[in-house]
């Protein structure tokens, strides 16, 4: 008869001293308190978030101007949809700004943080850093749109003053969406930093002392160590950023407003001009529904593939 | 046996960079270089902003392309705080609409520190959830809290309007913060990385001792995550100190009215109109000055952050 | 604690459950304040209590609100509550509002916007109450009045403003030029060589290099001044600043009739022979491309001394005066094939929203701001022309006084030279489908002709 069988509580019936994970038993668990440690979360995620999509997904099989009733029509929506070419045309422009601005903005944001980290305790070049994040999208688009302008901005200004041609950053169809996605990197670098760089403070420093008695260099401890170390938040950082990136809409509607042409008429300023400039809500909620789906699918994949539901640190 | 929680500053890594010997490397020059380049371009606007406010509006583009304040004038802050008068606002290109400054950014302050303050620690006790408590069913319900993030705003605007509408809460600080006041997946997903990566081995040190959930999360987990916790905070308080539209929809009314409404008189009124340029960027410039006094009173806590080693 | 927690918990879930009913009830059906009522007349009588009204114009508000100074003198029992919201956020506002029931009593209304709020239902017919109470609905400038009514023949607006295009030209530049002000005043244009209007245009483009649009060695792509500017695009489906004035006096009209047109006429040799001759000035360099101005607007760049002439509409005067180191000038449109110039007429109105609360207040409210006690100050506070003819005087005075000679937007006015604002349904469809297939035509993308193309697109709106 081992010692355990006598131990109250219950849920201690599994458990071996010095084997992590075994005073949990499977099964319910802490489910009770669960509920309540979540239950002021949930009230909000049920009442601001999953009626409104309930609603909005009901919205999408309807054909709804906002003011009148809506009109049921089944899948109707969606078979329009794919036969959209403007909707495919939106899905590739947003899939392209996706990529120039993730790309860009998660290396920088790593490097602005480990910089910080290793080169300088300031919190002045911390603060500045983050400055960006503290003007709204807008006013950000606002001051390029004006600083990037061919004819009157700064920019050009110099490009024209060493001699090159200058470049309509937000008039060219080639050049549209990647201004918007520079931009945009712009604006959320130092916030993408402050997050990383959040990670790296958890990570303690024996870990380094260690690896750096053994002989390592930065360079090796960067990858060995941080990098793998930094993998929950890595995953926190990839997965908001591009759920973010996806539903890029205010430099769009204060720059380009889609153009020129179809040039930057992403997904979401597609929807936005369907829902409420021409009167199809119904049509824009379909769109919204796919949106949605596209980024939850996308979501998983990222959070299965980094295993962010782990942490090398625990 | 009680573990201590000791702060061990030896295992902080913030306090001191590995030392390599303090010898000037190749690595540490570029690096530094890399550094600077970085933060010139990371703040020429701000440069260009600040020049730009204390220009005249009216005279911005006889030479665009100066660096220098194109006639230097004190006119646009005083738009901004409400202290021009029409005849003068419209003299330099002002739309001489009134702006009660003081009052907005009363409200704002409201605004922002209360949905602010709800949002963490509500978020805080479902990411605790999420992370170390075990139940059936818990990553999926993660998954689907996590979705919320991708809900598209057109589907969520109008029914959170109609619905603050019902409740009798437009024009009301209540009727503002609610929908921002339990969660929001952004806050919920980050505390639970963070929460993740917690050393396993104190919690269960306190479970030993006796602690119910409750008191490790108020005693242990929340303090050990001080940075994380303020760095969510103050990020947070950014996003909705700029909050335009949600408090353009539902708080129209003076006295609930928040900065980043009020100051959209700067912006062009009429279409293909231009802002009232001086006088948006010197209300940009203020408008962001509370966040920076919030953001390094508490930088030095972030910079100065306890390294966790653990048990002793 | 806990139980403390969960007892807020229920209360939380019951207050969410109520307003999740009430949501569903009230939301999704914004017409159950007046359910666009037939033609009954509002009794304005009585009259009392809050009216809300919205504008969009900053520099307007002051006007209005003398305005409702003077109103209260002759109401006091109505409190008339003025609110602004720039011209972006207005119509999300407005939108908005109406959808959750909250939209005012009284707002500024757009030709471009009301056959949609028509449609929806959110306007209030006015011609019952406007017979009831004796008003006049002839005193304003010709044309303006029908413009605000439906397809019903119901009027859903009452005339405040109008704008006419003209030219606004850089003084300074001119001079520069050997130009001289008067020469401007009876330009031709054609859509085989331009005209006087294009020798003018390209004598005043001016290459970095000093050489004229009309000199042997001038580099197009290095224009420093351009003798036209461009404003903001191609203009889309109607150019009301861009090229209106050319297809509108080349006896081309946008719609088969206007307005509640049903065709467009896109595909005809009169409107595409104008593009082409206008996408040619931008190929010579007389024009900036339309990437060169997405950007800043074209007032700015005017005032940054780079364009010699602009044409521009009577809303933007106050953008055009006041720049530092411009002088600026104004002229009339130059005159085309059919013989006469001819500009885009526009108009604002205020309407009445049907979910009102307080409709006889805001009746009231309306017929004063359609009266000459109101369009007088308007007018003279020199910001816009108001409908009435008599408070139209009274602005071209007060513009006068300001430095600004306006004889040349009015010109049209008096000459019967203008033309309406092209009002149909599918508006922001057709949008939808003119803006980049003109975009692509004036860039040198698709040559004039594709525009027949779009043409059939938009026709296939109406069916």
């Amino acid at each position: 008869m081992s010692v355990v069988d006598t131990i109250e509580p219950v849920d201690r019936k599994d458990f071996v001293p010095g084997v992590r994970g075994t005073d949990k038993p499977p099964g319910k668990g802490d489910l009770a308190m669960a509920l309540v440690f979540i239950l002021p979360a949930a009230i909000g995620f049920l009442v601001f978030y999953v009626y409104p999509f309930i609603r909005g997904f009901y919205f999408s099989l309807t054909r709804y101007n906002l003011l009148g009733t809506p009109h049921f029509i089944g899948l109707d929506n969606f078979t329009k949809l794919f036969q959209d070419k403007l909707f495919w045309n939106a899905l590739l422009v947003t899939v392209e700004y996706v990529l120039i601005n993730i790309v860009f903005q998660t290396i920088l944001a790593v490097a602005i943080a480990v910089l910080m980290h290793r080169l300088t305790q300031s919190t002045v070049i911390r603060g500045l850093i983050l400055l960006p994040f503290l003007i709204s999208n807008v006013i950000a688009a606002l001051v390029w749109f004006w600083l990037l302008d061919y004819q009157i901005g700064l920019v050009n200004g110099f490009i024209a003053a060493i001699g090159f041609d200058k470049i309509p950053f937000f008039g060219d169809a080639a050049w549209a969406i990647p201004t918007i996605a520079m931009v945009n990197v712009w604006r959320h670098m130092g916030y993408t930093a402050l997050l990383v760089f959040a990670g790296l403070q958890m990570i303690p420093g024996y870990v380094y002392e260690a690896a750096s008695v053994d002989g390592s260099t930065e360079w090796q401890s960067f990858w060995r160590i941080t990098l793998p170390l930094l993998r929950p938040i890595l995953a926190l950082v990839l997965v908001i950023t591009v759920t973010g990136s996806f539903q890029v809409f205010d430099t769009v509607a204060v720059t380009t407003q889609g153009g020129p042409g179809n040039a930057s008429r992403v997904m979401q300023y597609y929807i936005y001009q369907k829902g409420f400039t021409e009167g199809q809500f119904g049509y824009a909620s379909a769109l919204s529904v796919i949106l949605f789906i596209i980024l939850a699918t996308v979501a998983l994949i990222q959070l299965r593939l980094l295993r962010a539901g782990e942490s090398d640190l625990a | 046996m009680a573990t201590t929680t000791a702060p061990s500053r030896s295992a902080g890594v913030a306090d001191t960079p590995v030392k390599t010997g303090g010898k000037i490397n190749a690595g540490r020059v570029a690096a530094w270089a890399a550094m600077i380049i970085l933060i010139l371009i990371t703040l020429f606007p701000f440069y260009w902003m600040i020049r730009t406010a204390f220009s005249t509006s009216k005279s911005l583009f006889s030479d665009p392309n100066s660096l220098l304040p194109v006639d230097f004038t004190w006119g646009a802050f005083k738009r901004v705080f409400g202290l021009a008068t029409p005849a003068e606002a419209q003299a330099e290109g002002g739309s001489g609409a009134a702006v009660n400054f003081w009052l907005f950014l009363r409200n704002s302050i409201v605004y922002a520190t209360l949905s602010t303050a709800g949002q963490v620690f509500f978020s805080a006790l479902a990411a605790y959830a999420f992370a170390r408590l075990r139940w059936p069913g818990r990553d999926k319900v993660f998954f689907l809290f996590l979705t919320a993030l991708m809900i598209p705003p057109i589907f969520v605007m109008l029914p959170n309007f109609i619905l603050i509408k019902n409740l009798g809460l437009i024009n009301t600080f209540p009727g503002l913060i609610l929908p921002y006041f339990f969660m929001t997946p952004f806050a919920i997903f980050f505390l639970r990385q963070f929460f993740l990566g917690i050393n396993k081995e104190i919690e269960e040190a306190a479970k030993l001792d006796g602690a119910g959930h409750w008191l490790i999360f108020f005693r242990i987990i929340l303090p050990m995550s001080w940075a994380p916790i303020i760095t969510l905070f103050i990020l947070t308080f950014i996003n909705q100190w700029n909050d335009y539209f949600w408090p353009l929809l539902v708080g129209a009314n003076d006295k609930v009215r928040v900065l980043t409404v009020a100051l959209g008189v700067f912006k062009s009124q009429t279409p293909q109109g231009s802002p009232d340029w001086a006088g948006l960027m010197a209300a940009v410039l203020v408008a962001a000055i509370p966040i920076l006094i919030l953001f390094f009173a508490f930088a030095k806590k972030i910079v100065n952050s306890i390294g966790f080693s653990g048990v002793k | 604690m806990a139980r403390m927690r969960k007892k807020l918990g229920a209360a939380l879930i019951g207050v969410a459950a109520l307003s999740l009913t009430l949501t569903a009830c009230g939301g999704g059906g914004g017409s159950e304040g007046g359910g666009g009522s037939e033609g009954s007349a509002i009794d304005t009588s009585n009259a009392s209590g809050d009216v809300n009204y919205w504008l969009w114009d900053a520099n307007q508000q002051p006007a209005y609100q003398a305005c409702a100074d003077k109103f209260k003198q002759a109401n006091p029992n109505i409190n008339v509550k003025i609110t602004q919201y720039g011209w972006n956020d207005y119509w999300s506002k407005l939108t908005n509002g109406f959808v959750a029931g909250d939209a005012p009593d009284v707002f500024t209304d757009h030709l471009s916007k009301y056959p949609e709020f028509i449609t929806q239902e959110q306007l209030v017919p006015l011609d019952d109450t406007l017979t009831k109470d004796g008003f006049n609905v002839n005193q304003y400038q010709e044309g303006l009045a029908d413009l605000w009514k439906g397809q019903d023949a119901k009027r859903y607006g009452l005339p405040k403003d109008f704008d006419t295009i003209a030219i606004f030209y850089n003084k300074k530049l001119l001079a520069d030029a050997g130009v001289k002000e008067a020469d401007l005043q009876n330009l031709q244009w054609n859509p085989q060589d331009g005209g006087t209007y294009e020798k003018l245009i390209a004598h005043l483009t001016v290459d970095q290099s000093g050489k004229r649009g009309d000199e042997s060695g001038f580099d197009k792509s290095k224009v420093k001044v351009y003798g036209l500017g461009l404003d903001g695009g191609s203009g889309a489906g109607n150019g009301q600043t861009q090229w209106s004035m050319y297809t509108g006096s080349n006896n081309w009209t946008h719609t088969d009739k206007n307005p509640w047109g049903t065709h467009y006429n896109y595909d005809q040799p009169a409107f595409q022979d104008t593009i082409k001759w206008f996408a040619s000035l931008i190929e010579k360099g007389y024009v900036p491309s339309v990437a060169a101005v997405t950007g800043q607007g074209q007032s700015s760049i005017f005032a940054a001394g780079k364009y010699a002439l602009t044409t521009d509409g009577s809303w933007n005067i106050g953008s055009y005066y006041g720049s530092k180191g411009i002088e600026t000038g104004v002229a009339p449109l130059p005159a085309g094939p059919s013989g006469k110039r001819a500009s885009m007429y526009n108009g604002l109105a205020d309407s009445i929203w049907v979910g009102s609360k307080n409709k006889p207040a805001a009746a009231k409210w309306v017929e004063f701001l359609g009266s000459p006690d109101c369009q007088n100050i308007v007018g003279e506070k020199a910001v816009v022309f108001p409908a009435i003819p008599a408070a139209t005087d009274k602005a071209e005075a007060a513009f006068k006084a300001k430095g600004v000679d306006v004889t040349s937007f009015l010109v049209n006015v008096k000459d019967k030279t203008t033309f309406l604002f092209p009002i149909t349904d599918h508006a922001s469809e057709i949008e939808g489908i003119m803006h980049p297939a003109m975009d692509d035509v004036l860039s040198g993308k698709a040559p004039a002709t594709s525009l027949s193309d779009a043409n059939n697109q938009v026709n296939q709106l109406f069916g």
